[in-house]
């Protein structure tokens, strides 16, 4: 029952961690400024409607609802072999996570615009704005204030998400953890020491986005 | 583009759907045993955060940041590759992924049921307590009964989650949706059709439920 801890090698390993841990940080980095852009346009194309309004609705809809872990062994194993173009394992784990997170991140570009009531619209069309004119003065600079929060979610959320790459053989923070551990024999002290690792490192940011919502807390 | 044109065979996926509803049935068992879990821990340690003493209140908000602030993977390959060594007990991988799913969800459902029971206005709570109840008659008969209803919502988002993310229990050979889409891989080498077979299963089966949710959101939420 009384376990004998060595938590030296956790120490010990702690390099090969922290190298997880860069390619962790990357993978989000990558992926957030990808589905930040991809998620406006899908955004924008439902907001537009006609059939290019009902694609952007499946999509957002598809990759809600699926599996992330579905998404990113799908990518990995079945994009190259219809398309025959191969992507290296944290590309392939990059563009599933952007297909996951730009989904939602649509949904809250797309909320942040919607909700900006209709009378101002219409007073920027009766103003004779263009429609890009009234996105670009009007709609968009409103809605960054109501969209920051939930995105700061998002992006704690995928940050702990890009874990799931270690299935596809992506060596991040997690693949190294189950590396070192079966180097080791140490499961118990390098599993804890990857835990507290992503603890340490999330916990402030979702400090950060609660300070956020706060922050920006929309009055009516 | 003509040399690389894949040629489909989704009979691979359709002679073995059997096995893939069998995989279905496994998704639904560990979902719905997963929020059951989840919703007495959660309940439990929203309670306490609100109403416990104060070392107890400061484990569960510990608890609560922790099991939100590391993702489902480490729990679930902490609970059971760590977690038998420590207690020196094995856990079958079904349980290990109930327990996990359920603690992790758990440490949501807490602070959706806070957020719940803080909504109610606190003049109900004082006003039962005048009359005499006690703290748990004013919890179970006053507060919790208005407060399940702006629950649901986020609770069936909480349970959509938790279909999605139970296909993290493939990793620890539950044999759930996508474990056995993965070995079907293997069987037919139909990479192909059975993993996009397999996606739109998980869709057919979360679609409805956001579909659900969002109904509810409607109803109960625009109070």
């Amino acid at each position: 029952m009384s376990y004998e801890w060595h938590w030296e090698v956790l120490w010990q390993s702690l390099p090969i961690l922290l190298e997880g841990v860069r390619i962790t940080v990357l993978a989000s980095l990558i992926t957030m400024i990808a589905a930040l852009v991809l998620g406006l346009m899908v955004a924008l194309a439902r907001i537009a409607g006609g059939p290019l309004g009902a694609l952007a609705y499946v999509y957002v809809e598809f990759f809600r609802n699926s599996p992330q872990l579905m998404v990113v062994v799908w990518v990995f194993t079945v994009l190259p072999l219809v398309t025959g173009i191969t992507l290296s394992p944290l590309l392939s784990g990059i563009v599933a996570l952007t297909l996951n997170v730009s989904a939602f991140v649509a949904e809250v570009y797309r909320a942040g615009i919607t909700s900006i009531p209709a009378g101002q619209t219409q007073a920027g069309l009766a103003l004779g704005m263009t429609r890009i004119q009234l996105y670009r003065r009007v709609l968009l600079p409103q809605a960054v204030a109501r969209v920051i929060p939930p995105l700061g979610s998002y992006w704690v959320g995928l940050f702990k998400d890009t874990s799931l790459l270690a299935v596809i053989g992506v060596a991040e923070l997690m693949y190294q953890g189950r590396l070192v551990a079966t180097d080791t024999y140490r499961p118990v002290e390098i599993f804890t020491g990857v835990a507290l690792i992503y603890y340490v490192l999330a916990y402030p940011q979702s400090l950060g986005v609660n300070f956020l919502f706060r922050r920006f807390r929309v009055q009516e | 583009m003509s040399s690389t044109a894949y040629t489909w065979h989704f009979e691979a996926f359709y002679r073995h759907l059997p096995f893939l509803l069998e995989g279905i049935r496994n998704t639904a068992l560990v979902s719905v045993l997963a929020i059951l879990v989840g919703s007495v821990v959660g309940l439990v340690a929203a309670v306490i955060r609100l109403y416990g003493p104060r070392p107890l209140r400061w484990l569960v908000a510990f608890y609560v940041d922790f099991v939100r602030s590391t993702p489902l993977l480490v729990q679930l390959v902490w609970v059971f590759f760590a977690l038998p060594i420590l207690v020196d007990r094995s856990l079958p991988p079904l349980a290990a992924g109930v327990l996990t799913l359920g603690v992790y969800a758990g440490g949501y459902l807490a602070e959706i049921f806070r957020a719940g029971i803080l909504a109610i206005p606190s003049g109900q709570r004082h006003a039962a307590l005048a009359l005499g109840m006690t703290g748990r008659q004013v919890l179970g008969r006053i507060i919790l009964p208005q407060a399940v209803v702006r629950m649901l919502p986020p609770v069936a988002s909480t349970f959509i989650s938790l279909v999605k993310d139970s296909s993290l229990v493939s990793v620890i050979s539950v044999a759930e949706l996508m474990w056995a889409s993965q070995s079907l891989v293997g069987f037919t080498m139909r990479p192909v059709e059975v993993l996009t077979g397999t996606a739109f299963l998980y869709v057919a089966l979360t679609y409805p439920l956001s579909l659900l949710a969002g109904i509810l959101r409607k109803r109960y939420l625009a109070v």
